[in-house]
């Protein structure tokens, strides 16, 4: 890779008016395996491929649940997404336990922004190395929030982002007008769809690598993981190889 | 820029032997990458609009508002990174509390200003620090007569410190742009971002000094030198957001608030309009 002047710091504009250390914290959010959301009318879910280190390693968790109401799934850095989903969830409770209520998703993405945003700006930090999607049900309804290392936060109807993820955006920028009326199994299917569409040709969603999240109206965030997510992969994937072997494992 | 790679140019708060703080002017230059920024001085109000550029279809349409409000009578939009624009706008928001805390009223927008500034200021002389990579229009209403607020005490006095003198004129709208430097000016139109020029060429026919632009009229505007300084990148998607603020009488009550949307969809269509009228006009 070539190097140039301006990009020892976070502090130091190149002549051209870009912060490269921003840069390249967002190009270790395109190192992290893939993540997916999908908010409808009703519903916001999260679908997240994970890896792990080496055969024998568990895989890393991909999808955290913050608070009742909502969850993350993060592409990058998985220690700077603990420090932040630490703080989300300490914000969280603290907008309960003050107001009594659950803190707007709009409102905590605000918070996260502003913190990112410090660390571009202000000496003796880097970056965070992670990108995280927010989504959950708050007083307004659904929502899905986009955050990038530069403190960017965008509300999207949908989004994927990490490795390969331009299959998977060019899959729901494809579906993009059906998700609005979608219920949640749908919704489920359509994030399962767009993961797979990101996966290199040997790979398979399998009942290891595969993290569902979903919260709705009335329903708490709920992370689907293991073998609570076999009878999604089953029902949106027919004819898959390897789901019975996969039940096998457990037995 | 002769002195661009020469070792002056990698620390903030460095001079150039030629007295220049090349930093800064990078900063600049990340302002002049975004989406076009304007804001209007009219005689009974002021106008702010913004370009916001869709960047992707995925977006949720009408989400991510730019246009922030600070106090209850004043609003801020900026060009350049967002993350910076946003920090600024929660720093603005401690300045108005704060002045209502000690004060018991709201804070004028000239003072806003000049404490924007010096904090903008500041983050270019400071080694451990950046320049604000964001040109910031600060627009807003500063009422006429005193304002009563929660918790104040008494009326004040009429005259003197703190006061109003008799037979002057106080308050009306207010406008006022922060630069990366630090440096601001009052302006009766005031733009930034990519469309600059263009949209500067524009506010200069309108003649804002003579005082005769309404309100309403200034929303017109501001919609059309949007769509016109957006000519040149019409490629890309955009949505136009637009607030303004009006006294007491006018039709947002001293509160900055969004530009109704019949107004907004009637602007912009007026803005189409006398696009196509331009084209036509060339052929």
């Amino acid at each position: 890779m070539f190097r140039n002047n301006y990009d020892s710091d976070a502090l130091t504009f190149s002549p051209q008016g870009r912060i490269f250390q921003v840069e390249y914290a967002q190009e270790a959010v395109k190192q992290g395996s893939v993540v997916v959301g999908i908010v409808s009318k009703t519903h916001a879910v999260l679908a997240a491929l994970k890896r792990n280190a080496e055969e024998l390693s568990s895989y890393q968790k991909k999808v955290i649940e913050i608070d009742a109401h909502y969850g993350i799934a993060l592409a990058g850095l998985a220690s700077d997404a603990r420090v932040l989903s630490n703080f989300m969830q300490q914000q969280s409770l603290s907008s309960r336990l003050t107001y009594d209520r659950p803190i707007a998703l709009a409102e905590i993405t605000h918070r996260l922004s502003i913190r990112a945003q410090k660390s571009t700006q202000q000496h003796g930090r880097r970056p965070y190395g992670v990108g995280l999607l927010i989504a959950g049900i708050d007083t307004t309804g659904p929502h899905l929030f986009e955050f990038q290392p530069s403190g960017v936060t965008q509300e999207m109807v949908a989004c994927a982002m990490g490795a390969r993820s331009q299959m998977a955006r060019t899959y729901l920028e494809r579906h993009v007008d059906e998700f609005e009326a979608c219920g949640k199994d749908e919704l489920i299917k359509h994030a399962l769809r767009a993961l797979k569409e990101s996966l290199s040709q040997d790979k398979e969603l399998t009942v290891d690598n595969t993290s569902v999240g979903i919260s709705g109206e009335d329903e708490a965030f709920i992370l689907l993981d293991g073998q609570s997510v076999v009878p999604w992969l089953n029902a949106t994937f027919e004819n898959r190889e390897g789901g019975e072997e996969s039940m096998e494992v457990d037995s | 820029m002769t002195s661009i790679g020469t070792g002056y140019d990698l620390d903030n708060s460095v001079f150039s032997p030629d007295g220049r703080n090349f930093q800064v002017e990078y900063a600049v230059k990340a302002v002049e990458n975004g989406g076009t920024s304007i804001g209007i001085r009219c005689k009974d109000g002021v106008v702010l609009a913004t370009e916001k550029l869709v960047t992707s279809k995925l977006m949720k349409a009408g989400a991510n508002k730019r246009i922030a409000t600070v106090d209850r009578n004043i609003g801020m939009v900026s060009a350049g990174l967002l993350p910076d624009g946003r920090y600024l706008v929660s720093r603005a928001r401690q300045e108005t509390a704060s002045w209502r805390q000690i004060y018991k009223s709201p804070m004028p927008v000239a003072s806003l200003a000049g404490r924007l500034g010096s904090f903008v200021q500041m983050f270019t002389m400071n080694g451990g620090l950046r320049p604000f990579g964001i040109t910031a229009i600060v627009g807003g209403w500063d009422s006429e007569g005193d304002m009563a607020v929660d918790g104040q005490v008494g009326a004040g006095p009429s005259v003197g410190a703190g006061g109003k003198a008799s037979g002057k004129k106080y308050g009306g709208p207010f406008l006022y742009m922060i630069e990366p430097s630090g440096l601001y000016w009052g302006y009766y139109g005031a733009a930034t971002g990519k469309g600059r020029q263009a949209a500067k060429s524009e506010l200069e026919k309108l003649d804002l000094s003579a005082g005769a632009l309404s309100l309403e009229q200034g929303v017109k505007e501001a919609a059309r030198i949007i769509y016109v300084a957006h000519e040149d990148s019409k490629d890309k998607e955009f949505e136009l957001e637009m607030t303004w603020v009006s006294g007491l009488s006018g039709p947002t009550k001293g509160q900055h608030q969004e530009v109704p949307k019949e107004l907004r969809e009637e602007a912009e269509r007026l803005a189409k309009k006398a696009l196509e009228g331009d084209d036509e006009m060339e052929e």
